[in-house]
């Protein structure tokens, strides 16, 4: 079933790159659909507890992965169903092809247990996404695709130097035995072997791993990249880069913690994610009181949110992690909606500066309520998931310890939500423009049920909701 | 082994120092040639001294794509350039010193890792070299004015990544350096895209023309 999984956006990808107008809509619309059924059924046996393995155990989905799976899914799907709007003419194959293919290079980074493959996969989810981030050819996006494939490139180089030092580590223990690099590294090994492997290389691989995988997170300071690319993208590519994209690296981060954790004691790896996490929470509240474009203001949104996430895996425990591991998934599905309307309001109003649009609420009634209730649940507002998940977070750092950092963090937070709130009200109230609305309706059902589920994981939790969450945590904590 | 992987790491070393310190862009992509013919031929050194076929293999695929295959795409990107200076007018005395000062760096974060009285790996020596080399091609790359400046210093980034791979675990898997060079090609191949369209547009392939996105 993993083997499925990952074939079917491959394969997509590769009719996807020959066939052309409706036809590759419609192939694009059954491999989406086939992706959503096996993802979610994968994800659903590994969040009971099943864990699968496929190729000698190269693959395997546990309860973390099959989180992730799920998460990445459910937004691709969301995406999905707003590209074809985008791809059409010329730029249409290679659209829908990159964007499975980008599906696949995430879906295969989350549900490997290889050390090197996660590597690979998490370098291919560059290479996929940069032209489509350069998918309009202006100068802004060119400019934005050579940032960002410099930049994550530089990045996930140095994260190749951790894991070097990872197998390095191993040959340590066994005394100059390179016996691993030659069949690779699992985390399974890893976690039994972590005891035993020196700190003293551990913890230098653990820093170039944070920051090579911390870039393609879009963790302050390395997240440079990110503003520019997740505004230039087309909006469903914006969507998956910033719902699911940046979970992927802090990902990776999350399944190399336990090892460091065990082999160099908990609180290396801690304080530098909250240190990480503070300064992201910091940067992003600064920038979203002057805003001026709203696609950068979602942008630092993310860098916000991640910042968040970082702080939830610093401050550790069952509660901390579980609460960043539910805020992946809130903040997955409000910020790849918001991101889609955006994609909606931009097409309308011809333009991405905030200056320039108002009265959406009244200019377009579904359009602007949906955009609304996508930023109340991103400010972190009850009903809606991400209040539960913050606190969640910042009860687990109240409660190791960490007073400071998550004063500083409810503070930044506060500040972020000003901006965030101000900026809404400007697009949203106000004199509307006349505008014709484009279709809405139906097409809008997708986004619909995404902020259904954030209210519902904000009020009452779905059955299996907490035990899956536990279990996904199970895979970290101990 | 520690001999031959030491004299070959430092050699490549001093080519990177002198890399810093040329200006002219085809006088660069020579001296990237010379570094990756001394890192493949220290690859397959490694390969043969340790009994391993694959890294042999993987150092004959790097030496085919490292001084033929992407030399060839930096000549045709920088076919359109003018032959000037890298940095017109200005002198590179201060670059070297800078890179002098990441060869100490780079053995200060080294060397307690790779002395570990438990390491055994008789190439452990070249792991410093190989940091300095990384840490210097960083430094281009951060520091290059163009396109084809920062491309040079993500290249000699690269291969000093490859050289410690080799010296400190004798190859990865396969399919990771099968990655690896699959980065380094698609890299170099989408950068070359960039490169024409900016000049197409920019008629310039001074990053500093890249001023639209700010904030």
């Amino acid at each position: 079933m993993i083997v499925l999984m990952l074939v079917i956006p491959v394969t997509a990808a590769g009719v996807l790159a020959l066939a052309r107008g409706r036809v590759a809509t419609a192939v694009h619309a059954l491999a989406t659909l086939l992706m959503l059924t096996s993802g979610l059924t994968v994800a659903a046996r590994a969040l009971r507890g099943v864990e699968a393995t496929a190729f000698g155990g190269v693959l395997r989905v546990d309860a973390l992965s099959g989180w992730m799976i799920g998460v990445i899914v459910l937004v691709a799907g969301l995406a999905a169903a707003e590209a074809p709007r985008y791809a059409h003419g010329s730029g249409q194959r290679m659209f829908y092809a990159l964007f499975h293919l980008m599906v696949f290079t995430m879906l295969l980074a989350v549900s490997t247990d290889d050390v090197g493959v996660m590597w690979v996969a998490v370098e291919g989810t560059t290479l996929a996404s940069v032209f489509l981030v350069n998918f309009e050819r202006s100068r802004a996006s060119l400019e934005a695709a050579y940032k960002y494939l410099l930049i994550c490139s530089v990045g996930i180089a140095i994260a190749f130097v951790g894991t070097v030092l990872i197998y390095y580590a191993e040959a340590v223990r066994q005394q100059g035995v390179v016996e691993h690099a030659a069949q690779g590294l699992r985390w399974t090994t890893l976690l039994a072997l972590a005891p035993a492997l020196s700190p003293r290389v551990l913890q230098p691989a653990f820093v170039f791993l944070v920051i090579g995988y911390g870039t393609k997170a879009g963790l302050a300071p390395m997240h440079t990249w990110l503003p520019d690319a997740h505004s230039e993208a087309p909006a469903p590519v914006s969507a998956l880069m910033s719902g699911v994209l940046l979970s992927v690296g802090a990902y990776a981060i999350l399944r190399f913690k336990p090892i460091v954790d065990a082999a160099a004691g908990p609180l290396f790896a801690a304080r530098i994610l909250i240190v990480l996490g503070v300064l992201s929470l910091a940067v992003a509240a600064a920038f979203l009181w002057n805003p001026g474009n709203y696609k950068r203001m979602l942008a630092y949104s993310s860098v916000e949110h991640i910042g968040l996430v970082g702080l939830g895996l610093g401050f550790g425990g069952v509660l901390g992690v579980s609460g960043a591991l539910l805020h992946v998934a809130n903040h997955g599905l409000a910020k790849s909606v918001v991101f889609l309307l955006a994609g909606r309001i931009r097409a309308v109003y011809g333009t991405v500066e905030l200056s320039g649009v108002q009265g959406l609420l009244r200019a377009l009634p579904v359009t602007g309520r949906g955009f609304l209730l996508g930023m109340l649940a991103l400010m972190g507002l009850p009903p809606f998931g991400l209040f539960t998940s913050e606190v969640m977070i910042f009860a687990a750092g109240f409660g190791a310890g960490h007073v400071w950092a998550s004063a500083a963090g409810l503070v930044l937070l506060v500040i972020a939500f000003g901006g965030l709130l101000r900026a809404a009200h400007a697009m949203l109230f106000g004199p509307p423009p006349h505008v014709a609305p484009t279709a809405s309706g139906l097409s809008a059902v997708p986004m619909a049920a995404a902020l259904a589920a954030l209210v519902l994981i904000g009020l009452a939790w779905p059955p299996g909701l907490a035990a899956a969450l536990e279990l996904a945590t199970r895979a970290i904590v101990r | 082994m520690t001999a031959i992987t030491n004299l070959l790491a430092f050699f490549a070393l001093g080519v990177t120092l002198v890399l810093v310190w040329r200006q002219s862009w085809r006088g660069r992509v020579h001296l990237f040639v010379v570094q990756s013919i001394l890192l493949g031929v220290l690859a397959a050194a490694v390969g043969g001294l340790a009994r391993r076929p694959a890294l042999v293999l993987v150092a004959a695929i790097f030496l085919l794509v490292k001084t033929w295959l992407i030399p060839r795409v930096l000549m045709r990107m920088a076919a359109g350039a003018p032959l000037r200076p890298v940095r017109p007018g200005r002198s590179s005395g201060i670059p070297v010193l800078v890179a002098g000062g990441l060869v100490v760096i780079a053995y200060v974060i080294m060397l307690p890792i790779s002395t570990l009285p438990a390491a055994a790996l008789p190439t452990h020596g070249a792991m410093p070299l190989a940091f300095a080399m990384a840490l210097i091609g960083l430094f281009i790359c951060v520091t290059g004015r163009d396109a084809l400046g920062q491309v040079t210093g993500f290249l000699v980034f690269e291969n000093a990544i490859f050289a410690l791979g080799v010296v400190a675990t004798y190859g990865m898997p396969g399919l990771v350096e099968a990655g690896v060079f699959l980065e380094v090609l698609v890299v170099v191949l989408l950068m070359e895209g960039v490169v024409v369209q900016m000049r197409r547009e920019h008629d310039s392939l001074d990053v500093d023309r890249l001023q639209e996105l700010r904030g």
